[in-house]
C-alpha cells in the first residue's frame, strides 16, 4: 500500500498524517530528523535542558481522523425541510429552527439560496442588515481560518461585524491595564526568555486559578510539560489557588489553596494586608513605581471608607482559607523569589471570568508589583511561556494583519468593510430579542485603553437592524453563557434567514436555514505556524509557548469528504454567485495564497518553496547564544525596553498607564468611570452579583465553575469523538448518551443522597442539565465542577430550552455583563443546585437528532442508524459510504 | 533481545496522548498481528487512576498508564490452547488472531486485566507493542533512524513517562531509567519479570498540618514529625513546612503507624493512623507545655 505523510497543524499542536489510498491511517506528533535544527540549551543551577526532538501534540490533536470521518460530519449542503424562501422574510416558520429535518441540496442550490437572500436582505434593508461571525478555533491555518478567507469576503461583501469579547480571560482586559497598561497585550504581561530566568532563579510557583496541563498555553499542546517538572526536580514548590483541585495541581501542587468561588480578590487583599503590617514587601521599588500606593494600603489597612481592615481573619469568613493558611502564604511569597500567576496564553483561569474579574486581575499585578515584579525570579510567569526563540525570524500569525489574505500585502488589495454598525457577542441575543442594546468597548480593545469606553448602541443610529445571520465554524452553544437565550434568538423571526457553514452537526448548526458543509483542516491546502496566534490585539510572540518554532505547508492529505469543499471553495463560489468571485481571489488557488504567504514572510530566505513543500514544515532554529530580552527587566532596571514588543510609542522606562507607573488607585478609571460599582478606581472585593451574598443562595446553594476544559477544545472534539466519553474524568457513557462527569464534595452529596455514578440534575432558574456525579475531595465544598465548552449540546426537545443531557453547562451560566461598563461574561459566578435525577431519559438522542440531518435522507439505501450509532460511524463504515459516494460522481457547482 | 517499555507514574500527567495513539493505531484496524479493536469499549493503553487521600486539605491522583505487562512466563499463554498466545523472540508476547477464536479463558488468566474480549470477532485482544509496525521496514523509515520507530504510546508521550527498549541491553535508555529509578511492579503481577516495567506507583501517603494553639492563628513552622511502625520496625521523620505541612510517602500498605509531634515548647503531640489508604491525619493545634 502506498503510504503518504503529509503534514498539518491543529488547535491541539502539529501532526503527521499518514494516508493509505486516500484514506486517513493515522495521526503522528512530528518526530525531528537529523536535518532539523538543534534544541535550544538553557543552563541553570548546575545542569543542561534541553527539549526533546519533536513536537507534542494533545491528545485532542491525535483525535483528527476521526474528527474527519465522524459520524456528525455534515455531508451535503442542506436546507431546513420547512423553509420557505417568502419574498418578504416572513413567514418561514422560524419557530421551527433547532427542531426541523433537512433535506439534501446541492451546492449551486444551496448557494444561489444563500446569494439570492444576500442580495434581497441588503437589497432591502441596507448593507448593514447581514451579520456573520466566526467561531474562536475550530481549525487553523493562514489561509482557511477566520481573519483571512471569512474576513475577506464578509469586508467585500459588507456586514455589521460582531465584536469578540475575550471570552477567555475577561478580567485580565477589562482590568488589568487600569494598573499596568499593557493594554497591547489585552492585559497580559510579557513573558519574554522567562523560562530560563525561572529555572535559574525561581523558589515559588504560585499558579493562581491556572491549570497549564488542561489549558496547554493555548495552542502550545504539551509543549512546557517538562518545564513543570524540570522546576519541580529543583524542588522548586508549586502553590496551586483554585477552587477545584484541578488537573495540574493533583499531579504537581505541594500545596492546593481552595478559596470559596467568587472571592479571590478578597484572598489577594488579605496577603496584601500580612506584606503592610510585617513590612515584607519591596518598599525601594514600591517607592519608585506606584502611584498613590498610600491611599490604597490605607484601604487595605481599614482606614479607607469601608473603614474595615482586611485581615486574614476576615479573608477566612469570606474565602473559606484558614487565616493561618493565609498568612503562611503571605510569608513564603515574601520569603521567596516568586513567579506565578495567571491570564491569558499564561493559564485562562476561571477567576478572571467572575463578576469580581476585574478587581482579581488588578490585584494580582499590585501583589506581584509590591514584590519587585521584573526582578530575576520575580515575576508574573505562570510556567506556559517564554522559551528561548529567535524575533529574528517571522512568520505570520492568524491574527497578524500581515498574515491575511483579506489585507495586502498577501493579497493585492485589502477588504474594507463599509458598515460601520457593531454588534457585540456575548449579548447578540439581547440585541436581536430586544431590537436594541447599548454596550461599551470595542471588543478585545488592544489599541488603548479608551477603546474601553466607546459607547455603542444597536442598531447605529442611520442603520438598520440585522435580518441575516451568517454563522461560520464551531459551535456558541457550549461556550456562550445562558444558552437558552441563544435558542430564543433562533427562533425570532427578527433573524430572517440563517446559514451556517461548519465541518460538523454541532450544537449551533440545528438552528440554520441553509447549511453549508467545510471540511477540516486535513481535507485542504493551508500554511500556518504553531500556537502562533499573531499581533493583531492577541498577545504576540505566544510561539514562546513552544520548544520549537514550527512552521507547516498543511498539505492536503486527502481529498474532501463526501459534499464538503473548503472555506475558501466556499466563499469563492459564493462571491462568483454575488458576482465579484474573481475579485475574491484575485485569481489564485489554495496553493497561490499559501505561496503567498511564503513568500512575504521570512521563510523565503530559509527555505525554497519546492524544499518547504517536499518536506512539510520548517523549524527556525535558535541561535546558540541567543539575544536574551527578559521580560519585564527593562522596567526594573531602567533600560530602554530591548523586549518585542509590539506596544505602542511611549516614554522609555515607563509602564502603558496614565502615570507610567503601577496605579494602586487607576487614574483611567477616574477619568473614564469613577462611578463604576464592579471596578472601582481602587481594585477592592465586592460581593458578587451572584454568589455566597445573594439572596439566590437560598434556592441554589452551590457554586458552579465551569473551567476551561481539559477534553476538549471549544466544542469541537466531544461531539465528535466517542473515544473521549471513554475517559472516566470526562463522561460517562449510559445508554446512548454521553454525560458529562459533575464534581461535589462528599460532605454535601452525602446531603444530597448522591452516589458516585448517579445521574444527577444542575439547575437553576435558567435551565437544567444532566451530569454524572464524581464524589470527590477535590472540590471546595460549597463548589460543584462542571467543565465548560462540553461540546455537545442535546436538549430533550430540540429547539426548545428544555433540560439538555449533553452536559452544555453554559445552560445554566448567566448572560449579564460583569458589570455596566465591564463588558466582560462571568461564567464562574453562577448559583445553582443540584439533585439525583430519576425521571425518564431518552436514549440515543443525540445520534438520532445527527442522523436526521446526516444521513437518513441522503440515501434510502444507507445503513441505518443503528448501525452507524454501533459502530459510531468510523472508519470502515465512511469508506463504504465514500466509496458508493464516488461511485455516483459528485455534484459539483459548474 | 527484551524488548519493553518503562512507564513512569510520576512523569505522567494522565493527558490521555497514549490512549488515543493506541486507539488511533488498532481501531478498525488489523494486521496480521492483531484484528481490529472495536471503536469502543476495550483500553490497550489503559490510564489506571486512582485518587489519593481522604480530604481535601491533602489530595492527589496516581496515574498508571497500564497496557499489556508482556509478563516473562505469561499467565495467558498457559491458559490459552493450542498456542494461541505466544512469546516473539524480542520478548514481545501476542495473540494470534486465528488460533484464539473463543478462547475467553485467555481474557480471564489476565491478572491485571489488560486483555479485553470482542464480541463480535469472539476474540481475546491486547497492546501487541505494535510490533506490525517494529517489524515494518518501511515505516517511518524516512527519519534516518531506526531507533526512532517506537510503539504509539512512546512516540505521543508528550513527557517521557514511557520509555521504550531493549531491557536486556544494559546500555540502552530503558535498562539506565529501570536501574536507576524506584520499580514498583503492579501488585498482582508481585514477584513476575515483565517486560513493561512500572516506576514510581505510589504506595500509601500520611499527611498533616500542624497549628500552633487555635487563638495564635499560625502554622508551625520546623516542628518534628517521626513516624514508627512497631511491626515492621521502620521509622521516618520529617518537618513541618512553611505551610506547617507535612506528609511521608512511600509508606508500607496496611500497617499501624504511630505519628508523634514535638515542638519546643509545646506538649508533644500523639497520633496513630492506619495505611489502609492514603491518609490525611489533621489539622493538628500545639498545646503549650
Amino acid at each position: 500500500m502506498a503510504e503518504k505523510i503529509t503534514y498539518s497543524i491543529c488547535v491541539g499542536g502539529p501532526v503527521a498524517i499518514h494516508t493509505e489510498d486516500g484514506v486517513i491511517r493515522r495521526i503522528r506528533p512530528i518526530i525531528f530528523d537529523k536535518d532539523d535544527p538543534p534544541g535550544w540549551v538553557i543552563k541553570a543551577r548546575g545542569k543542561e535542558y534541553t527539549p526533546y526532538r519533536k513536537s507534542t501534540a494533545a491528545f485532542i490533536a491525535l483525535t483528527e481522523k476521526n474528527r474527519a470521518y465522524s459520524y456528525d460530519r455534515m455531508r451535503y449542503p442542506m436546507i431546513r425541510e420547512d423553509f420557505v424562501e417568502t419574498p418578504d422574510g416572513r413567514n418561514r416558520n422560524t419557530e421551527n429552527r433547532g427542531k426541523s429535518g433537512y433535506r439534501r441540496a446541492t451546492w449551486d442550490e444551496a448557494l444561489s439560496l444563500v446569494a439570492r437572500e444576500i442580495n434581497r436582505v441588503q437589497g432591502t434593508y441596507g448593507k448593514e442588515s447581514v451579520t456573520a461571525i466566526t467561531s474562536s478555533h475550530h481549525s487553523w491555518g493562514l489561509l482557511g481560518y477566520k481573519l483571512s478567507a471569512f474576513a475577506r469576503f464578509f469586508r467585500m461583501l459588507g456586514y455589521t461585524q460582531i465584536l469578540d469579547n475575550p471570552d477567555s480571560w475577561e478580567g485580565f482586559t477589562w482590568g488589568a491595564p487600569h494598573t499596568y497598561g499593557y493594554y497591547w497585550r489585552l492585559g497580559g504581561t510579557e513573558a519574554f526568555d522567562l523560562l530560563e530566568d525561572a529555572l535559574q532563579n525561581v523558589e515559588t510557583m504560585i499558579m493562581w486559578s491556572h491549570d497549564p496541563d488542561s489549558t496547554r498555553g493555548g495552542y502550545a499542546a504539551h509543549e512546557s510539560t517538562m518545564w513543570r517538572h524540570w522546576l519541580k526536580d529543583m524542588g522548586v514548590q508549586f502553590i496551586y489557588i483554585d477552587p477545584f483541585n484541578n488537573f495540574s495541581a493533583v499531579k504537581q501542587a505541594d500545596k492546593w489553596i481552595a478559596p470559596r468561588p467568587g472571592t479571590d480578590a478578597a484572598l489577594c487583599e488579605a496577603i496584601a494586608y500580612v506584606w503592610l503590617t510585617e513590612g515584607t514587601y519591596d518598599k525601594e521599588y514600591i517607592e519608585k513605581h506606584s502611584h498613590r500606593f498610600d491611599e490604597w494600603a490605607e484601604h487595605i489597612l481599614g482606614k479607607g471608607v469601608d473603614r474595615k481592615p482586611k485581615t486574614p481573619k476576615w479573608a477566612e469568613a469570606e474565602t473559606g482559607v484558614p487565616a493561618a493558611d493565609i498568612k503562611a502564604l503571605a510569608r513564603r511569597w515574601a520569603s521567596t523569589k516568586t513567579m506565578g500567576g495567571s491570564g491569558l496564553r499564561g493559564g485562562f483561569g476561571g477567576v478572571c471570568r467572575t463578576a469580581n474579574g476585574t478587581e482579581f486581575a488588578r490585584l494580582m499585578v499590585q501583589l506581584f508589583a509590591m514584590q519587585g515584579m521584573g526582578k530575576p525570579g520575580q515575576n508574573i510567569w505562570a510556567g506556559t511561556t517564554g522559551a528561548p526563540m529567535d524575533y529574528n525570524f517571522w512568520f505570520g500569525g492568524y491574527s497578524d494583519p500581515l498574515a491575511q489574505i483579506a489585507n495586502q500585502p498577501v493579497a493585492d488589495h485589502t477588504a474594507v468593510n463599509c458598515v460601520t454598525q457593531k454588534l457585540y457577542r456575548p449579548n447578540l441575543p439581547d440585541a436581536i430579542l430586544d431590537g436594541h442594546y447599548e454596550w461599551y468597548g470595542e471588543g478585545f480593545c488592544g489599541g488603548g485603553i479608551d477603546q474601553e469606553f466607546t459607547r455603542h448602541i444597536y442598531p447605529e443610529p442611520g442603520c438598520n437592524k440585522v435580518h441575516l445571520f451568517y454563522r461560520y465554524g464551531g459551535t456558541f452553544m457550549g461556550t456562550m453563557l445562558d444558552t437558552n437565550k441563544w435558542v430564543r434568538m433562533y427562533r425570532n423571526p427578527e433573524l430572517e434567514f440563517v446559514v451556517n457553514q461548519d465541518i460538523h452537526f454541532h450544537g449551533e448548526a440545528r438552528f440554520a436555514d441553509v447549511i453549508l458543509p467545510a471540511c477540516t483542516n486535513l481535507e485542504r491546502c493551508d500554511i500556518g505556524e504553531m500556537c502562533n496566534s499573531g499581533n493583531g490585539g492577541y498577545q504576540s510572540h505566544s510561539q514562546t509557548g513552544n520548544n520549537w518554532q514550527i512552521v507547516v505547508f498543511q498539505d492536503k492529505a486527502i481529498e474532501p469528504l463526501w459534499e464538503s469543499r473548503s472555506d475558501y471553495w466556499i466563499f469563492s463560489h459564493l462571491a462568483e454567485k454575488l458576482g465579484w468571485g474573481e475579485k475574491y481571489t484575485e485569481g489564485r488557488t489554495e496553493v497561490d495564497w499559501c505561496k503567498r504567504f511564503w513568500e512575504k514572510s521570512d521563510l523565503r530566505d530559509k527555505i525554497s518553496w519546492e524544499d518547504f513543500t517536499r518536506k512539510g514544515y520548517y523549524i527556525a532554529g535558535v541561535p546558540e547564544n541567543w539575544e536574551r530580552r527578559y521580560g519585564f527587566r527593562w522596567f526594573v532596571e531602567g533600560y530602554p525596553c530591548d523586549t518585542p514588543n509590539h506596544k505602542p510609542f511611549q516614554e522609555e522606562g515607563k509602564l502603558g498607564t496614565f502615570t507610567g507607573k503601577f496605579e494602586f488607585v487607576s487614574e483611567s478609571l477616574l477619568h473614564w468611570s469613577p462611578d463604576d460599582e464592579a471596578r472601582t478606581p481602587i481594585a477592592s472585593y465586592k460581593h458578587s452579583w451572584e454568589g455566597h451574598h445573594s439572596i439566590r443562595t437560598v434556592k441554589y446553594p452551590f457554586h458552579l465553575i465551569s473551567p476551561h476544559p481539559r477534553f476538549d477544545y471549544h466544542t469541537q472534539h466531544n461531539s465528535s469523538t466517542p473515544w473521549i466519553w471513554e475517559i472516566p474524568e470526562n463522561r460517562k457513557y449510559i445508554d446512548g448518551n454521553p454525560y458529562l462527569i459533575a464534581r461535589i464534595h462528599p460532605k454535601k452529596a452525602a446531603e444530597k443522597g448522591i452516589n458516585e455514578g448517579d445521574i444527577v440534575l444542575l439547575f437553576n432558574e435558567r435551565g437544567s442539565v444532566l451530569c454524572v456525579a464524581r464524589i470527590t475531595f477535590r472540590v471546595e465544598e460549597n463548589t460543584i465542577h462542571a467543565y465548560g465548552s462540553s461540546g455537545i449540546y442535546n436538549p430533550v426537545n430540540p429547539g426548545e430550552p428544555s433540560m439538555d443531557i449533553g452536559g452544555c453547562v453554559n445552560v445554566l451560566t448567566p448572560g449579564r455583563l460583569i458589570g455596566d461598563k465591564v463588558p466582560g461574561m462571568a461564567p464562574n459566578s453562577a448559583l445553582i443546585d443540584v439533585c439525583k435525577y430519576e425521571g425518564p431519559i431518552p436514549k440515543g438522542q443525540g445520534f438520532e437528532h445527527k442522523l436526521d440531518a446526516v444521513a437518513r435522507t441522503e440515501d434510502p439505501q444507507v445503513e441505518t442508524c443503528e448501525e452507524i450509532i454501533r459502530g459510531h460511524g468510523f472508519a470502515s463504515i465512511q469508506k463504504k459510504i465514500r466509496r458508493r459516494f464516488l461511485s455516483k460522481k459528485e455534484a459539483t457547482v459548474k | 533481545m527484551r524488548l519493553g517499555i518503562a512507564i513512569d507514574s510520576r512523569l505522567c500527567m494522565a493527558c490521555y496522548c497514549c490512549f488515543t495513539a493506541c486507539k488511533d493505531e488498532h481501531c478498525e484496524h488489523g494486521t496480521a498481528l492483531s484484528a481490529p479493536q472495536p471503536m469502543m469499549g476495550h483500553f490497550w493503553m489503559d490510564i489506571r487512576e486512582w485518587e489519593r487521600g481522604d480530604s481535601s486539605r491533602r489530595i492527589k491522583t496516581a496515574t498508571v498508564p497500564t497496557p499489556c505487562s508482556h509478563c516473562q512466563d505469561p499467565a495467558c499463554m498457559k491458559a490459552a490452547k493450542d498456542g494461541a498466545v505466544y512469546k516473539r523472540p524480542d520478548g514481545i508476547v501476542i495473540i494470534d488472531r486465528e488460533k484464539a477464536k473463543g478462547q475467553k479463558t485467555i481474557v480471564d488468566a489476565c491478572p491485571i486485566h489488560a486483555v479485553y474480549w470482542n464480541e463480535e470477532l469472539s476474540l481475546p485482544q491486547k497492546c501487541t507493542l505494535c510490533a506490525e509496525l517494529l517489524d515494518d521496514p518501511n515505516y517511518l523509515s524516512h527519519l534516518g533512524d531506526p531507533k526512532l520507530k517506537v510503539p504509539r504510546c512512546v512516540e505521543a508521550c508528550p513527557n517521557k513517562a514511557l520509555t521504550f527498549g531493549d531491557l536486556d541491553d544494559p546500555d540502552s535508555e530503558i535498562s539506565k531509567r529501570v536501574a536507576e529509578g524506584r520499580v514498583t511492579q503492579l501488585e498482582p503481577l508481585m514477584g513476575q519479570e515483565t517486560n513493561v516495567v512500572h516506576l514510581n506507583v505510589p504506595t500509601v501517603f500520611l499527611a498533616g498540618t500542624v497549628y500552633l494553639p487555635e487563638e495564635e492563628e499560625e502554622v508551625c513552622i520546623g516542628a518534628a514529625v517521626s513516624l514508627t511502625c512497631e511491626e515492621t520496625g521502620e521509622s521516618w521523620e520529617t518537618k513541618t513546612n512553611y505551610f506547617g505541612d507535612w506528609e511521608v510517602e512511600w509508606l508500607p500498605k496496611n500497617k499501624t503507624i504511630r505519628i508523634e509531634i514535638t515542638h519546643g515548647g509545646y506538649k508533644v503531640a500523639h497520633y496513630t493512623a492506619k495505611t489502609e489508604n492514603d491518609h490525611y491525619v489533621g489539622m493538628v493545634y500545639l498545646e503549650k507545655e
